[in-house]
């Protein structure tokens, strides 16, 4: 067990998260349920930039993308949860199929 | 201080699992405010002190509230959701499939000896002056994807006159 140190452990669970957000996203038809999937895949790509700057010492750097990667992660769930309630509104539910039929 | 990363790691394993595969919306938002939550203090342990703030303060608050505002905003039953999206039964081999990816890194970790390099020490740099000094480029970008998510909502949230 000497091998799987904290660092080996984390990227071990981080993948398994991508992996799960990753499934979450081609499985499901639920816009608020592919946004979710989203987020956790992007949780574990901040706790990846913070574990690179753990170990190179460079924490105020890694501190520096991560809140930027936190504020576009913002942004994205903002612009789609807009997007899922226009599409609830026009179509009665939130199935991403209905997409489909967008035209213009 | 591992102990506590490692069982911040569970939680956060299970908080995501949950997320992605709980029937219930609201359970799933609320499953991911507490992801980010275990997220913020795995990073506050790991000296990120201010990113866990932020971190706590924006994605495990402001995401939890709009997905939740947004959940709201439609009023579909529960066993209409069930049926028309089936998505326990759609994401019912997500363990399965966690399961097999977890062995088969772990076995590769111990097969090939893959290291990582240590945790060195801390360099005594602030995290403002590093983004006000060196990156303000990301500064720019920031608050050009803040505007452009304020208006984002602008447009989107409002209530269409057309029918």
């Amino acid at each position: 067990m000497e091998a799987l140190d904290l660092k080996i452990v984390m990227l071990i669970i981080g993948f398994m998260m991508i992996v799960a957000g990753c499934f979450c996203i081609m499985r499901t038809y639920h816009m608020i349920k592919i946004i979710i999937g989203i987020e956790v895949a992007m949780k574990a790509v901040t706790m990846f930039i913070i574990m690179a700057g753990h170990m190179n010492g460079h924490m105020g750097l890694a501190q520096a993308y991560v809140v930027t990667a936190i504020v576009i992660e913002v942004v994205v769930a903002v612009v789609l949860a807009g997007i899922t309630i226009g599409l609830y509104k026009k179509y009665g539910n939130m199935d991403i199929r209905n997409l489909t039929q967008l035209k213009g | 201080m591992k102990t506590i990363i490692f069982i911040s790691l569970l939680f956060l394993l299970t908080f995501c699992i949950m997320a992605v595969m709980s029937r219930s919306l609201l359970k799933s938002t609320i499953s991911l405010g507490f992801a980010s939550a275990t997220l913020g203090i795995i990073m506050y342990i790991l000296g990120a002190t201010w990113a866990a703030v932020i971190e706590i303060s924006v994605c495990s608050g402001l995401v939890t509230v709009i997905f939740i505002s947004a959940i709201s905003l439609s009023n579909m039953n529960k066993d209409d959701l069930r049926k028309k999206y089936n998505d326990k039964e759609r994401t019912a081999y997500l363990p399965i499939v966690l399961i097999v990816t977890g062995v088969i890194l772990v076995v590769v970790a111990l097969a090939t000896d893959f290291t990582l390099p240590g945790a060195t020490s801390l360099l005594s740099e602030d995290f403002r002056e590093v983004l006000w000094n060196s990156r303000q480029i990301d500064v720019i970008g920031q608050m050009i994807a803040i505007l452009v998510g304020g208006i984002a909502v602008v447009v989107l949230f409002r209530d269409s006159k057309l029918k």
